[in-house]
């Protein structure tokens, strides 16, 4: 299977680790990404709230990209994937003018959701070779790839399942929590801190009385924003993990990839307790 | 009729009438609103489940069911002068759950491109400021590095000095040494060769058509 891939910005600095993990899994499960060429910026939350006409023109250059390699488009960033669907809308309803060639025809999958498939899910199941057994986990989706569910396509926005499946299939105990979806204040957190802070504190602590050991996020923003919040923390730190991160961790025999060193949060007192690593 | 009767008849109309102006209540800015956005205002019933779902509610001058009420009382001036329009982090709760289906988010996200498209100046500086440096890295490279986007935000007017008044200045250096050494900061942009495209619908949107 072959799909083309639109890394976005994040992912080509802050969130690095998330790149090799994704490039690393989708190997394991022998599909190939094809990185559009020449891509650009979403343009995301700055673009739509000051222009509109942006907002709709900076991801339709990456669907006219991705229409001409002719693939499926798969993004791994929340905000790049909102964007590019709520473009798509609006090229497919001619409300905007595109100076490029684009229909807006081409499938825009989430990868989460794409991975959840049950055919995904079964193909990740038979790869597990170091099965996740006892780490509690609570997924946590952010706003930006489920809601508005117009857009989106969500049907289950109010409980999202998609990473839960993928994180039971690798063998963790996923928790149930209410805050799947609650902001974290990542786009605010430059300019206005102490609003940023207090949500995204109030994540943390929920998903730690929960009884979590460690959060699964597929945000770029979410992964960074929950991670270097608990820079000066002593003790309670919570690993916020990429869902390809551990589907790798899975996948793998053993031994840990040196991206886990890329986290604020060290992960690696977690896994050696649980006794994954060595 | 001849035209010089229809002259002085439209300005005896006009001199008996007081002049309305979009704002001046009445429906015009409703009007603009609702034909802009799409959205229908009008079936608010004022339940509030929007204010209640809102993450920065606290936050916020105006909270997000007034600012529908205010949207159909035409106060387009408070509505433009508000934090509510800057605070907002779109993350779309209001919308989602709204009974009567009214795109709250939508409206706020109008509200905030009409307060960048008027003279009025933002009331959260900082947070325009910020979007505004990020569309202009953009503009420059195709793609954003978060380095440079922190760089060129310090460096707009009273940013700079806001922090050194706070003084986290020096954590925030400290944040991005942590972060370098790990290996998460690129120390130079990444242009995309799509730029010149970019450039060119900005130059189009300035009125450049030709």
């Amino acid at each position: 299977m072959k799909l083309s891939f639109y890394p976005g910005c994040s992912l080509e600095g802050m969130a690095n680790d998330y790149t090799r993990s994704i490039v690393a899994v989708f190997k394991d499960l022998d599909i190939e990404l094809v990185e559009i060429e020449d891509w650009t910026c979403c343009g995301s939350t700055a673009a739509h709230s000051l222009s509109q006409l942006m907002s709709v023109v900076l991801p339709a250059i990456n669907l006219a990209a991705a229409e001409k390699i002719g693939l499926d488009i798969v993004s791994p960033c929340a905000m790049c994937f909102n964007r590019l669907r709520f473009s798509q809308q609006m090229i497919q309803r001619k409300l905007f003018d595109i100076p490029w060639q684009v229909t807006g025809d081409l499938r825009v999958h989430d990868m989460t959701r794409f991975l959840a498939e049950p055919s995904m899910i079964h193909s990740i199941q038979k790869r597990v070779v170091r099965p996740l057994e006892g780490l509690k986990v609570v997924c946590y989706y952010g706003c930006q790839m489920v809601r508005p569910p117009k857009i989106t396509g969500y049907k289950d926005y109010e409980n999202p399942k998609t990473l839960d499946r993928i994180a039971s299939a690798l063998g963790a105990e996923v928790m149930d929590w209410s805050y799947k979806s609650t902001c974290c204040g990542a786009g605010i957190g430059i300019a206005r801190k102490d609003i940023g802070e207090s949500l995204t504190k109030r994540i943390l602590v929920k998903a730690r009385q929960t009884g979590a050991q460690a959060i699964v996020v597929s945000c770029p923003l979410c992964q960074s924003n929950l991670d270097i919040i608990q820079k000066n923390a002593s003790e309670d730190r919570t690993p916020i993990f990429y869902f390809t991160e551990l589907m790798r961790l899975a996948f793998e025999e053993k031994g840990a990839e040196k991206w886990f060193n890329m986290h604020i949060t060290d992960p690696l007192p977690l896994l050696i307790q649980k006794g994954f690593v060595n | 009729m001849a035209i010089e009767n229809i002259s002085e008849a439209l300005a005896e109309d006009s001199s008996n009438k007081e002049r309305k102006l979009i704002g001046d209540a009445e429906n015009y800015f409703l009007d603009r609103v609702q034909g802009e956005t799409g959205v229908n205002i009008a079936a608010c019933y004022q339940c509030e489940r929007c204010t209640n779902a809102c993450p920065v509610s606290h936050y916020m001058d105006i909270k997000p069911h007034q600012v529908i009420r205010y949207t159909q009382l035409g106060w387009r001036e408070a509505l433009l002068n508000s934090s509510t329009i800057w605070v907002c982090l779109s993350c779309e709760m209001c919308s989602t759950y709204c009974p009567n289906e009214v795109d709250v988010a939508e409206i706020i996200n109008h509200l905030r491109n009409m307060a960048a498209h008027s003279a009025i100046t933002p009331k959260e500086r900082s947070l325009a400021v910020f979007h505004q440096t990020f569309l202009e890295q953009l503009q420059r490279y195709g793609r954003i590095n978060e380095l440079w986007l922190m760089n060129f935000y310090n460096l707009k007017p009273n940013i700079l000095k806001e922090k050194l008044e706070k003084g986290t200045l020096k954590e925030e250096l400290l944040l991005g040494l942590t972060l370098w050494k790990k290996g998460r900061l690129n120390l130079f942009p990444r242009r995309s060769k799509m730029i010149k495209e970019i450039k060119s619908v900005y130059r189009r949107k300035r009125g450049d058509i030709v």
